[in-house]
């Protein structure tokens, strides 16, 4: 690098190149070894490719275009995160932590658990309300989530909130049997069951 | 201080750039996958993104391992293959959300720089 004379073979990656991968290896020892060997590949290519399309070029100029061996691996090492604070920490949990999104289950708990509950104390007061109302609430998270395509979320509203909405209605409109009968049971099982899946199938094809 | 200073001026520069450049990576492969050289001319002909080129490549690197970007391997007419980066659907999504806040940070930063010698907010001319 600092001779930028052309080598005896001006196609062939030695001299100045060779010298320059082995100072951003050198300056990049603290790198875990499979990153810094990543970094010279790529390296590497971008000094192959750019002498394949610029063959006029020397290759001093490449190398000093890619800029200062130190301030390269510098760079590398704050973005592995040992070197610089605003490095972020790995983990599929850093973009939803970031847009501040609530996690994707609470919705399908809440749409999905007060069903549950109501079926097997169908009798206590005040609970349909309050289900009524967390089920509510779930559909509305669910609906501002970003963790789902707009088609998902009408699928899973219809499926979980509006459908046994409805089945209620018809149900205590077009039957005399007392809820907490084996048939209400049954019906309440049914929709249940409708009520798990769609969250299952919420939950399976989430996004991160 | 010298408003014209080079140095302060290409502090300032690189401290912008430090935010918006992984954006701007995200952004030049928005419409098809691009390899690494492809990148860096881009990046070197808009002027104020320009940087020490082998800079871009750990931020590459990063970028694939947050998933934001995938890259295959494609044989070139001339000279050694390609390695191309795509945007994954993640690395979509936070190229959406910055080009969504970004007009409005503009703004605001536009608007501290312009409104300073009044202090008043409604503007007579």
């Amino acid at each position: 690098m600092k001779t930028p004379t052309s080598p005896t073979s001006p196609t062939s990656p030695a001299g100045p190149v060779r010298d320059y991968l082995l100072a951003v290896e050198r300056e990049a020892a603290a790198l875990p070894a499979d990153r810094r060997q990543e970094l010279l590949a790529d390296l590497a290519e971008h000094i192959d490719v750019t002498r394949a399309e610029r063959p006029g070029v020397a290759p001093g100029e490449i190398l000093a275009e890619l800029g200062d061996p130190r301030t390269i691996a510098a760079t590398a090492l704050a973005e592995a995160g040992s070197g610089g604070a605003e490095a972020p920490a790995p983990g599929g949990a850093v973009p939803s932590v970031r847009r501040g999104r609530v996690h994707p289950l609470v919705p399908l708990l809440m749409l999905a658990l007060p069903y549950l509950v109501t079926t097997f104390l169908p009798d206590v007061p005040g609970l349909a309300l309050c289900s009524g109302l967390v089920r509510i609430a779930g559909g509305v998270l669910l609906c501002t989530s970003v963790h789902w395509a707009p088609v998902r979320k009408v699928v899973g509203v219809v499926l979980s909130l509006v459908a046994p909405t409805v089945a209620g209605i018809v149900w205590r409109e077009t039957t005399v049997a007392p809820a907490g009968d084996t048939p209400a049971l049954v019906a309440n099982l049914v929709v249940l069951a409708v009520v798990a899946a769609t969250s299952v199938w919420l939950w399976r094809t989430r996004r991160a | 201080m010298e408003p014209g200073d080079p140095t302060k001026q290409a502090r300032a520069a690189a401290q912008l750039r430090k935010g918006v450049l992984e954006y701007c990576v995200l952004a030049l492969m928005r419409d098809r996958p691009r390899y690494g050289v492809e990148l860096l001319h881009a990046l070197e002909e808009s002027g104020a993104l320009a940087t020490s080129q082998g800079t871009v490549y750990p931020l590459l690197s990063r970028l694939r391992r947050e998933d934001l970007v995938t890259t295959t391997w494609q044989e070139s007419a001339s000279g050694p293959p390609r390695r191309y980066y795509a945007l994954t659907a993640t690395g979509r999504a936070a190229l959406d959300e910055f080009t969504h806040v970004w007009p409005g940070f503009r703004d605001a930063v536009d608007g501290f720089l312009t409104a300073a010698p009044q202090p008043s907010a409604g503007d007579p001319a």
